[in-house]
């Protein structure tokens, strides 16, 4: 990243050549413009010269740019400022910034003076907050020190430890036992014997450490040493001294010792030099929640120790792990509320949906409020008045469906939760819900079951009236209930359909289907069609929707295309299925494929220019039909190529191509994001990293392709062969080898490319098309079909382009396998038709494959490449691994959106909200009725216990730790919903308004929203990015953590506002988010599938390290220049 | 085992384009060398037919050939001893001693290759850390740590470990003690992409100037790997890079990993051994370690040569008309591109 200095330079000499000119309004002018470095150093140059106001305006400047130096400026802006009132305003800010900066002792006398200069907004005081929490906490000892048990348990290093039961907790419950296969017991598995073992290790260890709880060996030749080797399954090979050499002598014991990271290179090198080795070996304690006694059974309190207890009971690990996710208080009441048999029993009902309880004075808030409290109390039959009984009874109620039912209502809110918990409805929709027969419940599988369930509440849309908006109309879905073309959905719905009449008719149908433990694909068809349609300007038409409808389950997965324009004609979308139809009955396999791969390439190409803005939105629809035109009725491959070179020319006229590029050199300019970018040195590098991938997959020029066609037509009118042309495209082709050649046998007969995907590369290798040419010499007719053998080439050219603009960072598939861009797979296994599915990954792992390869449409590609790829991230913390289902959906984050026409103010007005979060967290800690206020906003997004943590840690005065349990995404929740409310004030609250009134068509949520949300594939039905500002989701069955990772939206605001802090230019996240991102990946080390804090602890520590080397590279330049 | 009393010959190549040599006379008689893209350097042994190493060549000795074209040798390099740069007249004289913090003072080059780049051998060891591997994993440990060991003052030694993904337990170090802390630190379990870490390695390795060679320690199974062992095996040909596996499975139950193994160590310029017990693992590394120790180093610029697809490698001894010594050299590396 290079920094402004030239500008630098010039601004320094105009600050002091003109004296007291407005500085505040040049450097908003270059602030506006990227260059905030420079806008930074003009007005630190004016506040050196002491100009009048000069000193606070740098002081805003650095505040609202999150610059350590604030404090400091704005000491320095009080010491200056001449009125009482600024004086007020400028020490209130301090105020807050010392809290958020965790410098209480400084936020304590800063207050001080706040009042001493007059004001008086904040009631409370700077508490200092202790070293450890406030409170006694009981605490149990595990044998050794924590980092070993953490290794063995599977644990992250960074976790409190507050925190290592709960995920101890989950991991025994997850991972630590499995059925006996020979009788019903449970039995450990390999994870907890291995646990098991280590801690009588460990103890041994403790026994040799004695009283000082130190292994200390003083010399080699020693009592103590051959101990200690025994215990560690190890003993010395050679004398003592240089020629010491630790080896194995009992497997099961140096296994543990090497596995628990016992440091055994050290006292091996300690043996070798004589020197004494010092290990410090005392037991770990960690506080346990309710204090040991109470999981401890009457038997157990009489000699057993804790640990041992909690390892070898999965059902005391549950029900720690369901009360660990209450707050406090609810957690509380409800253990004395059920009798500890009770509450052991149903545990995994609270583990799953016991996370949104709440209880407060005694009273459980419910989902709907006031107005929903007699609808709960008639469901479940006692009043959430009494607050302990309610759970109780909620939970014991029907093996968990009524709490997974409020579970899922609990995490909504506005409209939607006022439709869902409408007294009535709520009883019809559970009843549907809840069905005859309760058994097996949601909560019983290893993962929540209640998936469809948690989707169509959170992805239902009400209308203005409050009620269900359904696509199409209700005859559409009643049409699919009772004339459903593969059978029936369910044989009650269906008779039930018949007298469907009222929206809430079809979204009690979809209820009932909520607890299905199959594929649910009316709720599926219902989202994705409901998502088309959100987007839309106007709704689609029933006749549409209901095509879409019946044909989903074949074209479903191309949904996400269509969803792409907003404006998309109900005759597009008919012409695509159309389309799409009669390709799928082409007869032969090697020209279906081409022609799927050749179209569904370019409608991919018209869906990145689409969602980059190459294409307007007023010429996405026409384009789309007219390049789809060609595809009906193909029959051979001269047509196909003609068919190919027509889209490419639609695309390129769409996006107001001049034609005075070649045709390659425009689509890889319009593929990196800009065609004619302000920001060269971005652009150049993306480009770059897309041409090294065409040439890795030896990819043959559109351009070359078009040039030959059209020689061919001059050879057919008598030119001569154009043999540099030719030879250009012979010497690409013949780079194409098959590795079959040097197999064995054996691995001949295992290797599974595909049939047609080897015929397909094979047909190219073989290909002498210089002499295809001669023979065909000038007749027309000859020369038509040699063009036929250019089809599979511009196949791959075409499908590359998709693959290279959705490369993930490293791309090392891409870049190692010359084959990948051709062997995607459009047919699929036998049996199987693939051509309109989900991308899939396929053949990993050796010798069942020549490596992974694509299978499928090229609609999941983006994620598909991203899975791919994740496996050679490499995890930078020990142990770790990089976290599947999570990482691909990063990665696609990172590299669908483009920066290239954001503005440096909308990255500026995103981060301000975030630094609103924060300003509005720290004045909570000193103003009782702003942090009711603020808790209560924050609810909507955060789960219960992290908002009680929060209320707690306020109080405490822990500001900075409560700033660190809010995420950027909740934060920006927050600050949105805050400002809607009159309590909205102070200057970055203004600044916020002032700046959205002055560019509104620019600075306003939806703009914001499309430049730094995330695709949404599975939530959303859509790549397109954007901002739902949804409660992070759990885990779930079916689809582990990828739809938490969709609803993550943290990341991106986080980069956003780490842009904004370092000045960078937006373009230039084109580069660094997927560089970032990569690092975040790397650097995650979770504890289990739901562990974002770990993600997020992540995404800090590689923003801290960014920022301190912008900074130090900014103060280098600084001083060269001022040199 | 430094004279020329045995005959064979066996040829490790290394042809590295990524990581080559160009000399500048800019100090007078000490040249200095800067790593320049179309460089190439082979790294090869020679043995009798009774496997034996032979020692002692000297440059002129060798005749390199690629693609039929002789090649012109510019620095040369016996075991562990520093390089010399080949003059016009087949004579040699030593390259310059620069540090990190002197070299190449006044071109400010970040290629800048130190004449000690040369000395010893980049060892890259990757350990199989995957379910697969359970059962002897402490075993392998302790043989990996004895190699480590035993290497040569002068070779630089990473350990690599792998299961689902890459972990770079240590990295390129001459500290033995760093190394074998890093080893120790390793952790066993999850699913075997073997290839795609070895690629990953490759990719590390290519990025390190000098001589390097890649030890695998796995027992074969892999099945979660993106990438095919064919196209790894082409990024080591064309980096120059040797593969060495030590297989801790019967070669005869696995026949198809078997094969993978000795195609893609073939065809690098390493071996492959089947070292089931401990002992025959220590064997393997052993028997490593002294091929490292007897090898030649050799870099030149490659003549003209219009093919820019994959070019044959010959490696020549024109000391040995009779053909007596056995020569095993890789085929020979395709040209990185010029993007």
């Amino acid at each position: 990243m290079r920094l402004h200095s030239a500008a630098l330079l010039i601004l320094l000499a105009a600050v002091s050549g003109q004296g007291q000119q407005d500085a505040n309004t040049r450097a908003r002018e270059l602030e506006s413009k990227g260059d905030g470095w420079g806008a930074r150093t003009l007005l630190q140059q004016a506040a050196n010269h002491g100009e009048p106001g000069a000193a606070r305006d740098y002081a805003e400047f650095l505040d609202r740019h999150k610059d350590p130096a604030a404090r400091e400026a704005y000491r320095t802006a009080i010491a200056a400022a001449d009125g009482r009132e600024s004086r007020i305003a400028l020490a209130r800010r301090l105020v807050l910034l010392d809290l958020i900066a965790g410098d209480y002792d400084s936020a304590s006398k800063d207050l001080e003076r706040y009042r001493e200069y007059g004001g008086a907004e904040f009631s409370g005081s700077v508490k200092v907050p202790p070293a450890s929490e406030a409170g006694p906490v009981a605490v149990v000892q595990i044998p050794g020190p924590i980092r070993s048990f953490s290794r063995m348990a599977a644990l992250s290093p960074d976790l409190m430890p507050k925190d290592v039961l709960t995920a101890l907790a989950r991991n025994v419950v997850t991972n630590g036992y499995q059925a006996s296969s020979s009788n019903e017991a449970l039995e450990q598995t390999e994870y907890l014997k291995l646990v098991v073992r280590y801690l009588s290790q460990a103890r041994e260890l403790e026994k040799l450490a004695g009283a000082g709880k130190t292994i200390r060996i003083e010399q080699c030749e020693s009592a103590e040493a051959a101990d200690i080797l025994r215990v560690l399954g190890y003993r010395m090979r050679g004398a003592c001294g240089g020629d010491v050499v630790l080896e194995t002598v009992n497997a099961t014991r140096a296994f543990l010792t090497i596995d628990s990271g016992f440091p055994l290179a050290e006292l091996e090198q300690a043996l070798r030099t004589n020197r004494p080795f010092v290990y410090d070996y005392r037991p770990t304690e960690v506080p346990v929640l309710f204090g040991p006694e109470y999981w401890l059974s009457s038997r157990d309190k009489q000699g057993g120790v804790f640990i041992d207890v909690f390892l070898s009971d999965p059902s005391v690990c549950r029900l720690y792990l369901g009360l660990s996710k209450l707050d406090r208080e609810t957690a509380e009441v409800l253990r004395k509320q059920m009798p500890a048999q009770k509450i052991r029993v149903l545990s995994h009902v609270i583990d799953f949906f016991g996370g949104m309880f709440q209880i407060r004075n005694g009273k459980a808030i419910v989902p709907g409020g006031a107005p929903s409290a007699k609808g709960w109390s008639d469901l479940v039959g006692e009043s959430p008045d009494s607050g302990g009984a309610f759970f109780e009874k909620l939970i014991a109620r029907d093996d968990g469906w009524m709490a997974s039912y409020f579970d899922a209502l609990a995490r909504v809110d506005g409209p939607l939760q006022a439709y869902l918990t409408e007294p009535e409805r709520m009883k019809r929709f559970y009843s549907a819900l809840r069905g005859r027969v309760t058994s097996p419940g949601p909560a019983r599988p290893v993962f929540r079951s209640n998936t469809d369930l948690m989707l169509l509440t959170t992805r239902l849309r009400v209308d203005s009236q409050g009620r269900a908006v359904i696509p199409g109309s209700i005859d559409v879905w009643k049409n699919l209930f009772i004339n459903h073309p593969h059978g029936k959905y369910d044989g009650k719905l269906t008779r039930l359909a018949t007298s469907w009449k009222e929206p809430d008719d079809v979204v009690e149908a979809l209820f009932a289907l909520c607890r299905k433990a199959v594929d649910n694909e009316p709720l599926k068809i219902f989202m994705a069609l409901s998502d088309m349609d959100r987007r839309r300007t106007t709704p689609m038409r029933p006749e549409t929707v209901d095509r879409l409808a019946r044909e989903y389950r074949t074209y479903g997965a191309q949904y996400s295309l269509l969803n792409e324009l907003p404006t998309l004609s109900d005759r597009t979308i008919n012409a695509f299925l159309d389309t799409a139809k009669e390709i799928s009955q082409i007869g032969n396999n090697e020209l279906r494929a081409d022609t799927a791969g050749t179209m569904q390439a370019l409608a991919g190409l018209w869906q990145i220019f689409c969602r980059q803005r190459a294409i307007s939105p007023d010429a996405a629809d026409e384009a789309l039909f007219e390049l789809l035109a060609p595809f009906g009725r193909m029959r051979e491959e001269y047509e196909l190529f003609a068919a190919g070179v027509s889209g490419i020319k639609v695309l390129l006229k769409a996006t107001g191509s001049t034609g005075s590029e070649s045709p390659q050199d425009r689509m890889i300019a319009l593929l990196a994001g800009s065609p004619s970018p302000a920001d060269t040195d971005s652009h150049r590098q993306v480009v770059q990293d897309m041409m090294r991938i065409f040439e890795a997959q030896r990819l043959v020029s559109i351009t070359s392709l078009m040039d030959l066609s059209e020689h061919l037509d001059r050879i057919a009118q008598g030119e001569r062969l154009n043999t540099a042309l030719v030879n250009r495209i012979v010497s690409r082709v013949s780079e194409i080898n098959l590795p079959r050649a040097s197999l064995s046998t054996a691995e001949r007969n295992a290797f599974a490319f595909g049939y047609w995907t080897e015929k397909h590369i094979d047909n190219q290798r073989k290909l002498n098309l210089r002499a295809v040419i001669e023979k065909a010499g000038t007749d027309a007719e000859k020369l038509r079909e040699v063009r036929g053998e250019l089809a599979g080439f511009l196949r791959d050219t075409l499908v590359g382009f998709n693959y290279m603009h959705y490369a993930p960072p490293g791309a090392q598939v891409l870049y190692t396998n010359p084959l990948f861009v051709r062997s995607h797979d459009f047919l699929g296994m036998q049996g199987s038709v693939q051509t309109w599915r989900q991308t899939e990954v396929l053949g990993t792992g050796w010798p069942s494959s020549a490596g992974g390869r694509l299978v499928g449409s090229l609609s999941g590609l983006p994620y598909a490449l991203a899975e791919a790829e994740q496996n050679f991230l490499v995890p930078t913390r020990e142990q770790a691994l990089i976290w599947g289902d999570l990482v691909p959906q990063m990665i696609l984050s990172s590299k669908i959106p483009r920066w290239w026409n954001v503005s440096p103010s909308q990255v500026h007005w995103l981060a301000l909200h975030l630094q609103y979060a924060e300003s509005l967290l720290a004045e909570s800690a000193l103003n009782a009725e702003m942090r009711n206020k603020v808790l209560a906003e924050l609810d909507k997004q955060a789960v219960p216990a992290r908002v009680s943590l929060v209320d707690r840690l306020l109080e405490e005065g822990r500001v900075r730790e409560a700033l660190d349990n809010v995420t950027p995404s909740e934060a920006y929740g927050l600050s949105i919903r805050m400002l809607r409310t009159d309590a909205a004030s102070g200057p970055i609250a203004v600044e916020i308004r002032e700046m959205a009134k002055a560019d509104p068509e620019h600075i306003n949520y939806r703009a914001v929203s499309r430049a730094f949300g995330t695709p949404k594939p599975t939530l959303a039905n859509s790549y397109n990015p954007e901002l739902l500002n949804l409660r992070t989701f759990p885990t779930l069955m079916g689809y582990s953590s990828r739809i938490m990772a969709e609803s993550w939206e943290s990341s991106m605001l986080y980069y956003a506002a780490l842009a904004d802090e370092m000045h960078l230019l937006p373009s230039q996240l084109n580069v660094l988010v997927p560089e970032w991102t990569q690092k975040t990946v790397e650097q995650i080390f979770a504890t289990h599938l739901e562990d974002w804090p770990a993600l997020l602890r992540s995404l800090r520590h590689v923003g801290d390290e960014f920022r301190a080397r912008t900074r130090k590279q900014f103060a280098a330049e600084q001083k060269a220049s001022l040199e | 085992m430094k004279s020329l009393r045995r005959l064979g010959a066996v040829a490790t190549l290394l042809a590295i384009p990524g990581a080559s040599v160009r000399m500048s006379a800019q100090e007078g008689e000490r040249p200095v060398f800067r790593v320049k893209v179309d460089m190439v350097v082979l790294a090869f042994n020679v043995t009798d037919n009774k496997g034996r190493y032979i020692n002692g060549l000297k440059p002129s000795d060798f005749r390199i050939l690629e693609d039929g074209i002789v090649q012109k040798i510019a620095t040369f390099a016996e075991g562990n001893r520093p390089a010399v740069q080949v003059l016009e007249d087949g004579t040699t004289r030593p390259l310059i001693a620069t540090t990190p913090e002197s070299g190449g003072a006044g071109t400010a080059s970040a290629a800048e290759l130190r004449s000690d780049a040369f000395i010893g051998t980049n060892v890259f060891v990757l350990f199989d850390t995957s379910n697969y591997m359970y059962r002897g994993f402490v075993y392998a440990s302790d043989a990996i740590a004895d190699f480590i060991r035993g290497l040569d003052r002068a070779d630089s030694v990473a350990v690599y470990t792998f299961s689902r993904n890459l972990n770079r337990a240590s990295p390129l170090s001459r500290d033995r003690n760093d190394v074998i802390t890093g080893l120790r630190s390793a952790v066993a379990g999850d699913d075997a992409a073997l290839y795609n870490a070895l690629l990953l390695t490759l990719r590390d390795a290519s990025k390190v100037p000098g001589r390097k060679v890649v030890i695998v320690f796995s027992n074969g199974p892999d099945n979660a790997s993106m990438v095919a062992p064919d196209d790894v095996r082409a990024v080591a040909e064309d980096e120059g890079i040797p593969i060495y596996v030590i297989s801790t499975a019967d070669a005869t139950k696995d026949v198809t990993s078997s094969a993978v193994f000795r195609r893609i160590s073939t065809r690098t310029g390493g071996k492959t051994y089947f070292a089931k017990t401990w002992q025959k693992q220590v064997e393997a590394f052993e028997s490593i370690r002294e091929d490292l120790g007897n090898s030649y180093t050799i870099t030149y610029y490659p003549a003209q040569n219009p093919n820019e697809g994959f070019r044959k490698i010959a490696v020549e001894i024109v000391s040995d008309p009779g053909k007596k010594l056995r020569v095993r050299a890789r085929p020979g590396y395709r040209p990185r591109a010029g993007f």
